[in-house]
């Protein structure tokens, strides 16, 4: 029988599963030896119908605007134990220093005081939202769900890539991978202890309830999503249904003295906890974009008087600005008084006059990123840039220093994945997604591994065409393996009772200048 | 010698058809600060409206409110008593690197930033730059001040709510919201933090006492010299006894008097009065 991983190169980056040698990394022994027992044919076979149950299920993401298969590659990650133990505590100790900071930020700014983060870095990024200050979260917590990127070197270290606060997707991604591997490969999942992914619902609904507002003791928690056109429906209705509660839209919720209400067939019931899934600048029009359809007047008034909670908390993204993700070792070690476990890519800082000469200088050979900008938007890989595109970027550089970080480019690992011509390594991230119940930040064991398709692409975005894979978290050995449990057995049925379309509201802009021309001044 | 004043801000909307439910924040109550004393404030609206009150970001008390039966017209009424001050002498200021240094910018980096509104055009900037040559900081300030005061003539009605510092500044005129925003941007772009103030003024220097006379809801500015000073470039005077301040931002959009967004109603018209007393 053919080997599949024959002709396997081994290149500068780290791989996933073989060493410098060519010859298997310990974990991922039983992963090679599963995938040699199997014909090029039968590994078509499986991929086949790896891709025919994603596009049953509808589970696609649009690429400018068109609905495209996200394709999941049959070949799973494997992550060893005690690296992902570093990963879990890693990422916990990174949301909790990103939460200390939002408190800090909320209420005294000591941070700004002792000028560990200069004030200005802050206040200018695109996400500081004075609107939303002094909101109080009932529990604390701010950062209810995250998704911390990570990569891995080309010495195998993992580092951190970015910080998703706001409102990270992805994760229905790391369910519905696990479900379909699950169906075609059975075997091979047999041969590995690896943890499930299954209990993700349960824990979000567990964080959102304790999130509610003080005196409910059985707060009704909703989903809302700017509606079947955003590119991540498919994963709030999934979430929605799984954690058995209503999925909304903006035009379903009603504001009224500082309460909010859902309207159902059954009448209005009143909602505790808003699971949002709009970005802050379309939630609620009457602070933010005032021609926003998709929010609801009255949510950031009505979660100020402590009312009802969001999550996440409006404002979140001054944390993950990616100016500010520099600052962020800093600030595990200001607040928590802990060395990070995770380090960040080493990352010029664009706005910093002394920075930005030797990044002008060497545009060609780094990686620049908006600071704003999430799903690979707006990046440019120097190495790969046209002279024109340099030029572009060295004017909007100028123009725009704050707008921009540089880093080097990162070989990222690479993973065994199918291609076309066999098994070859293509480069992969992984977004770990961490849940805070306010008494610990738990890290779903698993994450979605994204995949750079195209040989040698770096970008692994799935809106820049990439794919996933199922990410395998081994158990200990000490620990029984935990059995694979669905989420049909952990979760209510959703609930019957359908939602009201009342329409979209005209709402209109209501100001008056500053004194409209009278008498004297 | 400081004044006490009452205030009587009304602000009425009609609408053409009967408004179904409104969501509004209103900023109108007086601050109570080192220079204002408020002795009494209240806000009614009618049709009436549950209240929530809460200091924002800038420091200014909103009351929020929204109203959710049927109304063909809204009506809020904000009324205050104010202690007031004189206006304060210049602060003393050693020269440019007392308000230049790097530790002042960080600090007060919100209100040296331009904003959507207080954006200065280019012109804006050189006119500025040339203004202040050779001048230290509280020169520089007047000069700045004289400067938009000269430029943008106070003339009712030729500007509109949401008119930015460029289009008063090349159309040569506006009303004191729009001579703020001028101010404002120009005199950031010489490098002094500028924030945009709301309130009222008592149209009269020698008002008198229990007279009630139409005032205005004003806008002027204050500049960091040190400390902060207020002044009035519509008036070209330091803001003093005849000013009630209810609001500093960076701009307009930081302390509107009154927002809100409402379904149905179609067009709708304003009227606003200003009623100021002198009390003592």
């Amino acid at each position: 029988m053919a080997d599949l991983f024959e002709g396997y190169p081994v290149g500068v980056a780290w791989d996933e599963v073989l060493d410098a040698d060519g010859r298997p990394r310990e974990h991922s022994a039983p992963l090679v030896d599963a995938l040699r027992e199997l014909s090029p044919e039968d590994l078509d076979v499986r991929a086949a119908a790896l891709a025919s149950a994603f596009r049953d299920q509808g589970i696609t993401f649009s690429l400018s605007g068109e609905e495209r298969p996200f394709p999941l590659d049959v070949v799973p990650r494997v992550v060893d134990a005690d690296e992902w133990d570093l990963v879990e505590r890693g990422v916990s100790q990174r949301v909790r220093a990103l939460e200390a900071f939002l408190a800090d930020m909320a209420g005294e700014q000591a941070v700004l005081g002792d000028r560990v983060v200069p004030r200005r870095v802050v206040v200018s990024s695109s996400a500081h939202a004075p609107a939303a200050h002094g909101i109080v979260p009932p529990n604390g917590v701010r950062v209810h769900v995250s998704g911390i990127d990570l990569i891995r070197d080309e010495q195998g270290r993992f580092c951190v890539l970015e910080d998703n606060l706001r409102t990270p997707s992805g994760v229905s991604y790391v369910i519905e991978n696990r479900r379909a591997m699950t169906r075609v490969f059975p075997e091979l999942l047999a041969t590995h202890r690896v943890r499930p992914v299954a209990d993700y619902p349960a824990m979000l609904l567990a964080a959102l309830r304790a999130a509610a507002p003080e005196g409910v003791l059985d707060p009704t928690v909703v989903v809302l999503t700017p509606g079947v056109f955003n590119s991540a429906y498919f994963e709030h209705s999934l979430l929605a249904r799984l954690m058995g509660v209503e999925l909304v839209e903006g035009r379903d919720l009603v504001c009224r003295d500082g309460e909010v209400w859902m309207r159902t067939t059954g009448g209005e019931q009143r909602v505790d906890v808003v699971y949002r899934r709009i970005d802050d600048d379309f939630l609620d029009p009457l602070h933010f974009r005032p021609d926003s359809l998709v929010g609801c007047p009255g949510l950031l008034n009505a979660a100020r008087g402590g009312r009802v909670t969001l999550a996440n908390a409006v404002g979140n993204g001054v944390a993950d600005d990616k100016l500010v993700y520099t600052y962020v070792p800093e600030l595990v070690r200001y607040y928590l008084g802990e060395e990070p476990l995770l380090p960040n890519v080493d990352t010029y800082r664009c706005e910093d006059p002394d920075q930005l000469p030797e990044v002008l200088d060497r545009l060609d050979q780094l990686v620049l990123k908006p600071v704003d900008g999430s799903g690979g938007k707006g990046l440019v890989i120097g190495p790969q840039a046209s002279d024109e595109e340099l030029a572009t970027l060295r004017a909007q550089l100028e123009a725009d220093p704050r707008g921009w970080i540089a880093q080097r480019v990162i070989q990222l690992s690479t993973s065994p994945t199918k291609t076309p011509d066999g098994i070859a390594p293509r480069h992969v991230d992984l977004r770990p997604f961490a849940v805070n119940d306010g008494d610990r930040v738990w890290v779903l064991p698993g994450g979605l591994t994204r995949v750079a398709l195209p040989e040698g692409s770096l970008v692994v975005n799935s809106s820049q065409g990439g794919g996933s894979k199922d990410t395998w978290v081994l158990a200990r050995d000490e620990v029984v393996a935990e059995g694979e449990t669905t989420h049909d057995d952990l979760l209510p049925a959703a609930p019957e009772g359908r939602l009201l379309d009342m329409g979209n509201a005209v709402l209109a802009d209501q100001q008056q200048q500053q004194q409209q021309g009278r008498v004297t001044c | 010698m400081s004044w006490r004043l009452r205030i009587r801000h009304t602000t009425g909307y009609a609408y053409d058809t009967p408004v179904l439910a409104s969501f509004n924040e209103a900023r109108l109550t007086p601050v109570t600060d080192v220079d204002q004393l408020t002795l009494e404030a209240q806000v009614v609206t009618s049709p009436e409206a549950e209240q929530q009150r809460y200091w924002d970001y800038w420091g200014t008390q909103v009351t929020a409110f929204d109203v959710h039966r049927p109304h063909s017209r809204l009506v809020v009424t904000a009324t205050s008593v104010v202690d007031t001050a004189d206006a304060r002498p210049a602060p003393v200021v050693s020269g440019w690197d007392a308000v230049r240094s790097p530790e002042v910018r960080d600090r007060f980096v919100e209100m040296l930033t331009p904003t959507e509104r207080t954006r200065p055009d280019e012109e804006m900037v050189v006119l500025a730059r040339k203004a202040v040559e050779g001048l230290d900081p509280h020169d520089a300030a007047m000069a700045v001040m004289a400067l938009a005061h000269e430029r943008v003539a106070y003339r009712p009605g030729s500007t509109g709510v949401a008119t930015s510092a460029q289009e008063a500044w090349s159309q040569g005129s506006g009303v004191c919201q729009d001579i703020a925003h001028v101010t404002v941007a120009l005199l950031r772009a010489v490098g002094l933090p500028a924030s945009y103030v709301s309130g009222y003024l008592h149209p009269r220097r020698e008002a008198a006492i229990g007279q009630t006379v139409t005032g205005e809801s004003h806008a002027w500015v204050e500049v960091w010299l040190g400390g902060w000073w207020a002044y009035d470039p519509t008036n070209t005077v330091p803001a003093g006894e005849r000013h009630v301040v209810v609001g500093r931002g960076r701009d307009y959009a930081d302390v509107p008097p009154l927002k809100g967004l409402f379904s149905g109603g179609g067009g709708h018209r304003l009227d606003v009065t200003v009623e100021v007393t002198r009390l003592q």
